[in-house]
C-alpha cells in the first residue's frame, strides 16, 4: 500500500463533504415506509414500545411494567420491546413516531400529559394530532391539591376570605402544572407561582421546607408522601381533580372524602363554575388526567390490530396477579381500552381554539409565561 | 432497626442474590471502563432484566452496577486521558498526569482504595444517617443550594491559578454552553436557534468526551507515540497503598463532600466529584499546593472516595423524598415502584428490610468492585504504553457511539466534534478545561436556585439563614486572606515570583506552542460569541436573560483582557524561533489529518450507520494511520464491531442509524 497523506486527506475530505452535505438534508433517522396495511391485519410477533421519556421515569416505569402482561393478553403473544426517545418535552420521539411508525402495529407510542400539553398547546414543532391517531389504552390519574397549615385555611370559606396570593412551586407552566393553575383561576385564587422545579417531588419538598404553602400531588404521590403529613397536621388537603364518569367529573375513588374542584367551587361562592375558564380548565383536564398515561397506534392503523389491544384491557381486569401488582404503577386508576371511548378520548383533543386561548392569555395575564421564544 | 438490618444481610447472602449482585458488578464494571458509558449505560444495559425480576434481585442487581461503575470508569480517565464518564473526568488532572509519567498503576491503586473506602463510608453514612437525614435535607432550601452552586462555580477560580483570565474565560464559556436550552424559570427556550434538538440542552457526556477525549484523541494520534513515557508499571502499587495510609483525612473528607452532593437532590455527581477536588487543592498548603495538576495523590484521593459516596448520598432522597439523582436512581425507583414499594417517609417503617438490601449491596457490591479492579488493572495499566493510534481506531467509535446514549439524535455527532476542536484549541492554548466544565454543570442549578431563592424569600430573610452565612464565609474568608497575602507578597517579591510559577493543571506549555498570533485570534473568537450572545439573550422575557447577560457581560470582558494581553505578548515578542514554527506545522498538520479523519468517520456513520461505518473506517484507519498488520486488523475490527452488536443487542445499546443503513440492521 503505498502512502500519499495529502491525496488521501483530498479524499477524506470529499467523502467529508458528501457526508456533510447529506446532512444538512435531514435527519436520517425518519426514514420510514409509507405503504398501507391490509385491513385483516394482525399484530406483529414484535412490537417496538416508543417511549418519548427518560429511562426509569414514571412513563417509563408504566410502558415497562405493563409490557409483560401485554404480551400474555394480547392476540399473538407479541414481544414488547420498549424503546426511549427522550427530548425536547417528549416531542422528539412522538414526531419520530408518527414520521415513521407506519401502520402495521409494529410500533406503538407511548405518552402522558406532557406530550398531550404540547399538542393541545399548539407548539410550533409538534407533528401529531392525537384526535386522528388511534387509542389502544388509557389509564387515568388524579391529583389533590392541599395547602400548609400555616395558612389558616381549612374549608372553602376560609380560601375565599384569604387575601394574600398563596405561594406555588411548579416545573413550568406549559407543563404538568397547568391544570392546578387553571384550577385555581377557576376557583378566582390565581397563585404566587414560581417555575424552575425539576419536578413535582421537589416542589413538596420545598413545601415540607416551608417554601411554598399550596401544593398539588397525583394521587398516590398523595398517599405515601402527603397523606403522612395530613397525619401530623403539616398538611390541609383541600379538593382533587375527580375522575371522570360518563362526561362528567365526580369524586375521586382513591380519596372519596375529597371534595372535587366543581364542588369546592360551590362551596365558595354558591354555584358550579361555569364561563370560559372553567371550560378551558375541563378541556385540559380530561385528557391530562382521565387518559394521562396512553398507548397509541398511527391514524389508519386497521383495526384488526386496534381491536386486538382493546381486546387485551378486559383480559387484563380479569388477571388477579395483575390486578395485585399494578396498583402502584397504575396509581389506583383502572386502565381503559379505547373501544368505549375512541371518539370521545380524539374529540377531547380537538381542542375548542378558545379555551386554548383562554388558558395562553390566563398564562400570560397571571404568570407572565409567553409561549416561543428561539 | 438491627434486626432489619441482620435478616437483610442474611437475606443477600443467599446464593440467588449473591449471584444477581455478581452480574450488577460485572456489568457495572464493564460499563464503566467503556469510555463514556457511565450510568445512563449501566441503566441502558440492566433494563430489560430489572422488570423480569424478584425484587431482591433485582435490587442487588441495581445496586450492584451503581456502585461500581464509578470505580471502574476511572481507568480510561487515568490511563488514556480519556474521561471514562462525566464524575470521572476529574480525574484527567491528576491521575492522568501520573500515567503519563509512566505510574499509571501507582494511580490506578490510590483510585481503587479510595473508591472502595467512599463506598463503604458511604454506605456506613447511609445506615447512620436514614433514620435522622429527613430534617437535614429539610434544612437545605433553595438559598443554601444556590449559595451551594456559587460555591462550586468559585472553583473555577481556584482551578485556574497561575492564569487567572483564561480560567474565568473557560468557567464564563462553560457557564453559557450550560444555559442551551429550555431556561429554568421561564417559558423561552434559548440559544437552540430553532433546533428541537437543542432544547434539552447539551448533553454532559457528550460536552466531556468532545472537550477531553477527542481533544486528547487528535493530539494522541498525531503524535504516534504511547500515553506514557518511562517504564514505572510494576512498582506504582505498594506506593500507591501508602499514598492513601498517608492521605487518610482526604479520603475521609472526599467521602464527606461526596455524600453531602448526593444527599442534596439537585446538584448531581460531576459537581460532586469536582468540590471534592477543589476542596482539597483549596485547602492544601501554599509550598505544597503546586504539585497539584502534576500528579499529586490527593487529587486522585480525594474526587475518587466522593465518586462513589456519591451514589450512596443520592440513595437518600432518592428514598425518602422519591427524587433520583441521576439516571440510576431512576431506574432503582422505577423497579421499585414496579414491585409496589413507593418512596416516601413509610419506607423506614414500611420497607426497612428493603432499605437495608440496598446499603448492604451497596457495601459489598463497593468491595466486590475494588477486588475485581485491582486484579484487572495491571493488565489494563499496559494499555497506556500501546502505540495511540492503535486504541484510537476502537475509540473513536466507542466515544461517538456513548455520546450518542442520551439524546440519540445523530447531529450530536457533529457537535461532539466541534467540542473536539474547542477542546484542543484550549489545549494548545494553554485555557483550562476544567473551570469550563464546572461553568457547564453548575450553569443550570446555578440559575435555577437563584430564581427559586429569589422568588421564594425576601433578601433580607435568606441571606441570614445560618448555613448561607456559613457557606459564604467559605467562599469570602480564603479570598480575602489571599488579598492579604498578595498585599503582603508586594512587598516581598520573593513571593510573588512563586505566584508566577503556579502552573494551571500542567495543561499550559505541553507540546509545540501555536503562532503568536493566536492568543489574538483565540480570544477574539470567543469576544465575538460572547457579545453575539448578549445581543441574543436580549430578546428573552426576564427571567430568562438575567444569567446569560450577566454571564455574557462578564465573559465579554474577559475575553477582553485576554485579548489585551495578547496583543501586547504580540507586540513585544520577536518573531519566532524557526524549530518551533516547524514543530508547530508538523503539529498542525497532524492534528488536522486526525480531525478529517473523524469528520469522515461520522460522514460514513451519516450514511451507513455506525456499524457499517466502523466496518469501513476500522480497517483504512488501522492500516493508513496505526500501520498494524491486516492479520490484526480483521480481528480488531471484527471484535469492535462485534461488541457493538451484542450491545446493541443484549443490553438496549442504542447504534446511530445513517441514510442507507440496510432494514435488517436497525
Amino acid at each position: 500500500m503505498s502512502r500519499k497523506p495529502m491525496s488521501r486527506i483530498r479524499m477524506t475530505g470529499v467523502v467529508m463533504a458528501a457526508g456533510l452535505t447529506l446532512a444538512a438534508c435531514g435527519n436520517p433517522q425518519g426514514v420510514g415506509d409509507d405503504g398501507k396495511t391490509d385491513a385483516g391485519a394482525e399484530v406483529p410477533s414484535r412490537v417496538e414500545m416508543v417511549i418519548p421519556y427518560d429511562e426509569g421515569g414514571g412513563t417509563d416505569t408504566w410502558a415497562r411494567f405493563l409490557a409483560p402482561y401485554l404480551k400474555k393478553h394480547t392476540a399473538g403473544t407479541p414481544t414488547f420491546l420498549p424503546e426511549n426517545k427522550p427530548g425536547g418535552e417528549s416531542i422528539t420521539g412522538s414526531n419520530e413516531f408518527v414520521r415513521s411508525g407506519g401502520t402495521d402495529g409494529k410500533e406503538v407510542l407511548v405518552t402522558s400529559a406532557t406530550t398531550y400539553y404540547q399538542a393541545l398547546l399548539k407548539r410550533p414543532e409538534v407533528e401529531f394530532d392525537f384526535s386522528k391517531m388511534r387509542p389502544l389504552i388509557m389509564n387515568g390519574s388524579g391529583g389533590v391539591i392541599y395547602t400548609s397549615p400555616k395558612t389558616g385555611i381549612k374549608s372553602a370559606d376560609d380560601l375565599v376570605k384569604h387575601k394574600k396570593k398563596l405561594t406555588y412551586g411548579g416545573i413550568s407552566a406549559t407543563g404538568l402544572d397547568l391544570t392546578m393553575l387553571q384550577a385555581m383561576d377557576v376557583l378566582k385564587k390565581p397563585v404566587d407561582a414560581t417555575f424552575g422545579f425539576e419536578g413535582r417531588e421537589t416542589a413538596l419538598l420545598a413545601y415540607q421546607r416551608g417554601e411554598v404553602n399550596i401544593d398539588y400531588q397525583t394521587t398516590s404521590a398523595y398517599k405515601t408522601q402527603v397523606e403522612p403529613l395530613a397525619e401530623k397536621g403539616k398538611a390541609v388537603p383541600l379538593m382533587s381533580f375527580g375522575v371522570l364518569k360518563d362526561g362528567k367529573v365526580v369524586r375521586d375513588p382513591n380519596v372519596p372524602d375529597l371534595p372535587t374542584v366543581e364542588e369546592f367551587h360551590k362551596k365558595m361562592y354558591g354555584k358550579k363554575p361555569s364561563g370560559p375558564a372553567y371550560e378551558s380548565y375541563k378541556a385540559f383536564l380530561v385528557p391530562g388526567t382521565t387518559y394521562q398515561k396512553g398507548l397509541w397506534a398511527n391514524e389508519d392503523t386497521p383495526d384488526s390490530i386496534v381491536k386486538a389491544y382493546w381486546s387485551t384491557v378486559g383480559k387484563l381486569k380479569k388477571d388477579k396477579n395483575f390486578a395485585k401488582k399494578s396498583d402502584s404503577v397504575l396509581g389506583g386508576y383502572p386502565l381503559y381500552s379505547g373501544e368505549n371511548a375512541e371518539q370521545e378520548i380524539q374529540k377531547a383533543f380537538e381542542i375548542d381554539p378558545a379555551a386554548r386561548k383562554y388558558a395562553l392569555d390566563m398564562l400570560e395575564r397571571e404568570y407572565d409565561e409567553k409561549l416561543g421564544g428561539t | 432497626m438491627l434486626d432489619a438490618a441482620f435478616s437483610a444481610l442474611g437475606n443477600l447472602f443467599a446464593l440467588s442474590n449473591l449471584i444477581f449482585l455478581l452480574l450488577g458488578v460485572g456489568s457495572g464494571l464493564v460499563v464503566g471502563m467503556i469510555p463514556g458509558l457511565g450510568g445512563t449505560g449501566a441503566v441502558a444495559m440492566l433494563l430489560p432484566f430489572v422488570f423480569a425480576l424478584e425484587p431482591t434481585q433485582a435490587l442487588a442487581l441495581i445496586i450492584g452496577a451503581v456502585a461500581v461503575v464509578h470505580t471502574s470508569d476511572t481507568i480510561a480517565s487515568v490511563l488514556l486521558g480519556i474521561p471514562g464518564s462525566a464524575s470521572a473526568s476529574v480525574l484527567m488532572l491528576d491521575g492522568h498526569q501520573m500515567a503519563k509519567k509512566g505510574q499509571g498503576a501507582r494511580a490506578l491503586s490510590i483510585a481503587f482504595m479510595s473508591s472502595m473506602i467512599g463506598g463503604l463510608l458511604g454506605a456506613l453514612g447511609l445506615t447512620l444517617s436514614i433514620p435522622v437525614a429527613r430534617p437535614l435535607v429539610l434544612s437545605f432550601g433553595a438559598p443554601e443550594l444556590f449559595m451551594l452552586t456559587l460555591l462550586g462555580v468559585s472553583l473555577t477560580a481556584v482551578l485556574s491559578r497561575g492564569n487567572m483570565v483564561k480560567g474565568l474565560l473557560a468557567g464564563a464559556f462553560g457557564l453559557l454552553l450550560g444555559g442551551i436550552g429550555a431556561a429554568p424559570a421561564a417559558a423561552d427556550y434559548r440559544f437552540t436557534f430553532g433546533s428541537l434538538f437543542l432544547s434539552e440542552g447539551l448533553d454532559l457526556v457528550a460536552v466531556a468526551l468532545g472537550i477531553f477525549g477527542i481533544a486528547e484523541i487528535v493530539t494522541l494520534v498525531g503524535s504516534r507515540s504511547s500515553v506514557a513515557t518511562g517504564s514505572g508499571l510494576g512498582s506504582g502499587w505498594r506506593t500507591g497503598f501508602r499514598d492513601v495510609l498517608q492521605h487518610w483525612r482526604h479520603v475521609i473528607r472526599g467521602a464527606l463532600v461526596g455524600m453531602w452532593a448526593g444527599v442534596l437532590p439537585g446538584l448531581g455527581a460531576t459537581a460532586g466529584t469536582w468540590m471534592a477536588y477543589g476542596q482539597a487543592r483549596a485547602t492544601t498548603r501554599k509550598e505544597k499546593k503546586k504539585t497539584f495538576g502534576k500528579g499529586d495523590p490527593r487529587g486522585i484521593i480525594a474526587p475518587e472516595s466522593a465518586n462513589n459516596s456519591v451514589e450512596a448520598g443520592d440513595l437518600i432522597p432518592t428514598l425518602l423524598f422519591g427524587i433520583p439523582g441521576g439516571a440510576p436512581a431512576a431506574l432503582l425507583l422505577g423497579a421499585l415502584l414496579a414491585f409496589n414499594i413507593e418512596p416516601g417517609p413509610r419506607i423506614i417503617t414500611k420497607d426497612l428490610d428493603i432499605v437495608y438490601t440496598i446499603i448492604w449491596s451497596f457495601a459489598l457490591a463497593s468491595i466486590l468492585g475494588a477486588a475485581a479492579c485491582f486484579l484487572l488493572s495491571r493488565p489494563l495499566a499496559k494499555l497506556s504504553f500501546v502505540r495511540f493510534p492503535v486504541l484510537a481506531g476502537g475509540l473513536v467509535v466507542v466515544l461517538f457511539t456513548a455520546g450518542f446514549q442520551d439524546s440519540e439524535q445523530i447531529a450530536l455527532l457533529q457537535v461532539m466534534l466541534l467540542l473536539g476542536a474547542l477542546g484542543w484549541v484550549m489545549k494548545v492554548c494553554g485555557i483550562p478545561r476544567a473551570p469550563f466544565l464546572i461553568g457547564f454543570v453548575l450553569s443550570l442549578p446555578m440559575e435555577r436556585y437563584y430564581f427559586l431563592t429569589a422568588n421564594l424569600y425576601e433578601f433580607g430573610e435568606w441571606t441570614v439563614r445560618p448555613w448561607v452565612l456559613v457557606l459564604l464565609g467559605v467562599l469570602v474568608v480564603p479570598t480575602l486572606f489571599s488579598l492579604v497575602k498578595k498585599v503582603r507578597a508586594r512587598r516581598d517579591p520573593g513571593d510573588a515570583q512563586q505566584d508566577q510559577e503556579d502552573q494551571p493543571d500542567g495543561e499550559a506549555g505541553e507540546g509545540p506552542r501555536p503562532p503568536r498570533i493566536w492568543s489574538v485570534v483565540v480570544p477574539a473568537v470567543f469576544l465575538v460569541v460572547f457579545v453575539a450572545a448578549f445581543v441574543i439573550s436580549r430578546g428573552y422575557s426576564s427571567q430568562a436573560r438575567l444569567v446569560p447577560g450577566l454571564v455574557t457581560v462578564v465573559g465579554a470582558a474577559v475575553a477582553a483582557g485576554a485579548l489585551v494581553a495578547g496583543v501586547r505578548v504580540l507586540r513585544r515578542a520577536g518573531p519566532q524561533e524557526p524549530e518551533q514554527r516547524a514543530a508547530w506545522a508538523v503539529e498542525w498538520r497532524a492534528v488536522l489529518r486526525s480531525f478529517a479523519w473523524l469528520a469522515g468517520f461520522i460522514a460514513l456513520t451519516y450514511v451507513l450507520g455506525v456499524l457499517l461505518a466502523a466496518l469501513v473506517f476500522l480497517p483504512l484507519f488501522l492500516r493508513l494511520v496505526a500501520e498494524m498488520r491486516w492479520r490484526g486488523i480483521v480481528v480488531y475490527t471484527l471484535c469492535t464491531v462485534g461488541a457493538l452488536a451484542a450491545l446493541a443487542a443484549f443490553a438496549d445499546i442504542a447504534l446511530p442509524i445513517g441514510y442507507l443503513t440496510p432494514v435488517g440492521l436497525l
